[in-house]
């Protein structure tokens, strides 16, 4: 490990998990859309890196908090929304308690979130939710981790709020008819969740087991669960 | 009639990529950066998303993390948490961290060739 603030051969770890097969001759452009992220930084990549390294100089951050945060972000918060599901699924005392305050009920779990309210909004046979936020990348990041690209996307946050049928069949998933869709735009002190519906067939199976069935996508609303044929 | 360049719900657009394309290594940084500052009570999330939105024109040129990472300057900068001068001066000097004498010393360039 490099002893200086900032190893950047340490850079794009994470990136190099998968294979590819091109060479690396990209490394001198400076693209901030390099999608390996091992060439020289871009603009702002060095921006954001200025700004906690003044703030650490100052004693107002530290290295080892952003570290720590990254750390939850990859490791923690991705799981939790299908843990506060699952509990859900199989408590109902706890489902009424999520419905009424969700930000009280993820806190029994031990999961404390970052904006004022969550609101968990609980699909039905007649009715399936889907949120967005329209304005910019609302999420509950405590509960999903990090929203997915097509989450921040201009095409999602465009068209779901009005052709959310057509959006859902873009994820693959076919609502029949007579269902309502409703979509929840959040912002930066409401955030919500979707409580999906518990698929037949998972009679008798544990909280655990039941959460590895939910997905993030069926937590954002644009996918259902079902139980592997 | 349009005043910023975030409001686009109900805008006629494209099929969505439903792919997960990940985050770049900086970009887990920018926003773990982010989330440690609010979690300080430094800056609010209304705040950021309004400094974002006086990118005006420059917004839809712009990928997520760099409008997040402007919007993050401008509202340091307005809260004196450091100067334009500071700023600059510490790029400087990370730009000159990331000049290496003999690159084919990285540990990247070396796995690269192999």
């Amino acid at each position: 490990m490099s002893t200086t603030p900032f190893d950047h051969y340490a850079r794009g770890h994470h990136d190099h998990d998968h294979a590819h097969d091109h060479d690396h001759d990209d490394h001198q452009q400076p693209n901030p859309a390099n999608e390996h992220d091992n060439g020289p930084p871009g603009e702002y990549e060095i921006m954001s890196r200025a700004m906690q390294e003044l703030l650490e100089a100052k004693g107002i951050i530290s290295a080892e908090q952003v570290r720590k945060r990254m750390e939850l972000f990859d490791e923690e918060f991705p799981y939790r929304g299908a843990q506060v599901v699952a509990r859900a699924w199989v408590d109902a005392a706890f489902k009424t308690r999520l419905i009424a305050d969700g930000r009280a009920a993820c806190a029994e779990m031990g999961a404390l979130l970052e904006a004022e309210r969550l609101i968990a909004v609980e699909n039905t046979p007649d009715v399936h939710n889907i949120i967005v936020c329209t304005l910019c990348s609302c999420y509950p990041r405590a509960l999903l981790g990090m929203p997915p690209t097509w989450y921040k996307s201009r095409n999602y946050r465009s068209r779901v709020v009005f052709e959310p049928r057509a959006v859902l069949r873009e994820f693959g998933t076919e609502l029949p008819d007579n269902v309502t869709v409703r979509v929840h735009d959040s912002n930066a002190d409401m955030r919500y969740l979707v409580v999906p519906m518990r698929p037949a067939g998972t009679e008798g199976w544990s909280e655990e087991k039941l959460a590895g069935l939910i997905s993030r996508d069926m937590l954002v609303g644009v996918t259902v669960p079902r139980v592997p044929v | 009639m349009k005043t910023i360049p975030s409001d686009i719900g109900g805008e006629p657009a494209g099929p969505v990529d439903t792919i997960d394309h990940g985050m770049k290594h900086w970009e887990r940084q920018a926003n773990a950066f982010r989330s440690v500052v609010q979690m300080h009570g430094i800056t609010r999330t209304d705040e950021l998303r309004r400094a974002a939105e006086e990118l005006g024109s420059r917004y839809k040129d712009m990928h997520y993390f760099e409008i997040t990472t402007s919007a993050m300057r401008a509202v340091l900068l307005e809260k004196g948490l450091f100067t334009e001068q500071e700023l600059a001066a510490k790029m400087a000097e990370i730009r000159a961290r990331f000049d290496v004498p003999d690159e084919m010393d990285s540990p990247i360039k070396k796995a690269a060739s192999k």
